[in-house]
């Protein structure tokens, strides 16, 4: 699917916890025609004003439950839903600076069936009020 | 030969509009049946919300579209999640057990075929083949692009449905097979892209001369990747990078050459030769024009050897021109299936 549709332009917030602001956070769509089980999303990454993220500071949560990047390996009992939203939280103290910003983020989606592995990469400008 | 060919569209039709939310499943059948077409094609992966549990609520509803609509289920497309951990393939128990799933999914979802892809090993299929017979579902492989019939890669198949005389194994090709010209939406795209009219002529040139001088078909390799790479090498894809380069074409322009040999013309006397093996066939299209053409697969010539051959069973419309457009359009998906059946209609009944 188009890079052009991955974000959902409302998703972008910072993420407080206790009263201190721990990172941010935005919803995507995976780049791909059929939902698949976690185990099949074998990275995200993510790059804000070039800024880039760990893999370990990554969290990905799908209605409701949260998982890292590792452990997302090992996850056949949920799915991601084709054009359904789940939402990135990465972790980073005080989050980011209120104003513009430009992500970009890649998601690398290895389908049994193909030769290949997919990378799938989409950028988008937004702003965090 | 007496022929029943039934019109079906698969729902991954509707793709970019479910995808944006535009367009439920409901929606996605009830435009089927406007069309007149009475077959419904299901990725249940990507359109079967609770898959793979078939809920007793979903049942319900999916049978009573069915009968509000006048249509009938026809093909499951599946997917062998073989490599669903990181670490390891899925053993060969482990895979027959996830076909099994399938076919008893297609099978409460009244379905009669289901399709299964290239990449599915040869003994996860004839181990699969009692299951199949025991659900009344006809397993096919599908044919596609790179792919074909009367070719080293079918004979392997062939060679196992011959030894087991199984009636529940076959093929299902896919019109990309079918392919005289590369997709003019994709030529378009390439030019949005940058890409010289030196560089298009010579992709198109070169794609021209496969389809006169014959293609070289893919051989029989259980290493898919390989395989592809050998059959590019033998149709003279290192000749025209080359000549790309040459010609000063950089990433955009060896991108549009590569991708001219995902489409492949074959004759359509496959059709003829292997009919009593091809038990669902997907009518694969890119764009339908405003004269009901394709404009590069010769649909009535195509339809055609199905009649000549007395083909009993449906064409899907599966339209993948989505992704040729959508760059710099609004795709209209409702509009280029209405198209495809209205041209297998009149291929199929004039």
């Amino acid at each position: 699917m188009n890079p052009k549709y991955m974000f959902d332009p409302k998703g972008f917030k910072n993420v407080e916890k206790n009263g201190k602001v721990i990172g941010f956070q935005f919803d995507f769509k995976m780049q791909y025609y059929r939902g698949v089980t976690l185990s099949i999303i074998r990275n995200i990454e993510v790059n804000v004003d070039g800024e880039e993220f760990n893999r370990e500071d990554i969290r990905f949560t799908l209605e409701g439950d949260t998982f890292t990047l590792d452990e997302m390996e090992t996850v056949i009992t949920y799915r991601w839903k084709y054009g359904q939203y789940a939402t990135v939280t990465v972790l980073k103290d005080g989050g980011l600076a209120k104003g513009k910003h430009h992500i970009k983020a890649v998601q690398t989606i290895a389908p049994s069936y193909m030769p290949m592995i997919l990378v799938k990469p989409g950028e988008y400008d937004f702003e965090i009020v | 030969m007496s022929y029943d060919i039934k019109r079906s569209v698969s729902l991954y039709s509707f793709q970019e509009e479910y995808y944006l939310g535009k367009m439920s499943l409901e929606d996605c059948i009830r435009e089927v049946s406007k069309t007149g077409a009475t077959g419904i094609e299901l990725l249940a992966e990507q359109m079967m919300d609770d898959f793979p549990v078939l809920t007793p609520k979903f049942k319900e509803q999916w049978f009573g579209w069915m009968e509000k609509y006048g249509t009938e289920p026809t093909c499951y497309d599946a997917f062998l999640e073989n490599r669903i951990y990181k670490n390891r393939t899925c053993t060969l128990k482990e895979q027959i057990a996830m076909m099994e799933r399938d076919i008893r999914l297609a099978h409460e979802m009244g379905f009669k075929t289901l399709r299964t892809l290239v990449s599915t090993p040869m003994n996860v299929i004839e181990g699969s083949i009692p299951i199949a017979e025991a659900n009344d579902i006809k397993v096919c492989l599908e044919v596609h692009s790179p792919f074909s019939l009367n070719s080293g890669w079918a004979d392997g198949y062939m060679e196992m449905i011959l030894r087991t005389g199984t009636k529940n194994f076959g093929f299902m090709p896919d019109f990309g097979i079918f392919c005289k010209k590369i997709p003019d939406l994709l030529t378009e795209q390439a030019r949005r892209k940058g890409v010289s009219e030196e560089c298009i002529k010579a992709v198109e040139d070169a794609f021209h001369n496969r389809v006169t001088k014959g293609f070289t078909k893919i051989k029989y390799d259980t290493n898919l990747g390989r395989a592809h790479q050998e059959y590019m090498r033998v149709n003279g894809l290192p000749d025209l990078l080359e000549k790309i380069q040459r010609l000063g074409g950089e990433g955009n322009a060896l991108d549009y050459a590569r991708s001219s040999f995902q489409y492949t013309w074959c004759e359509t006397r496959d059709i003829i030769d292997n009919i009593k093996y091809i038990y669902h066939t997907h009518a694969k299209f890119y764009h339908v024009d405003e004269n009901y053409e394709e404009t590069s697969i010769p649909i009535r010539e195509v339809v055609e050897a199905y009649k000549k051959a007395g083909y009993h069973g449906y064409l899907s419309s599966e339209y993948e021109g989505n992704g040729m457009l959508n760059d710099a359009y609004e795709v209209d998906s409702v509009e280029q299936v209405r198209r495809h059946q209205e041209a297998l209609r009149r291929a199929i009944e004039g």
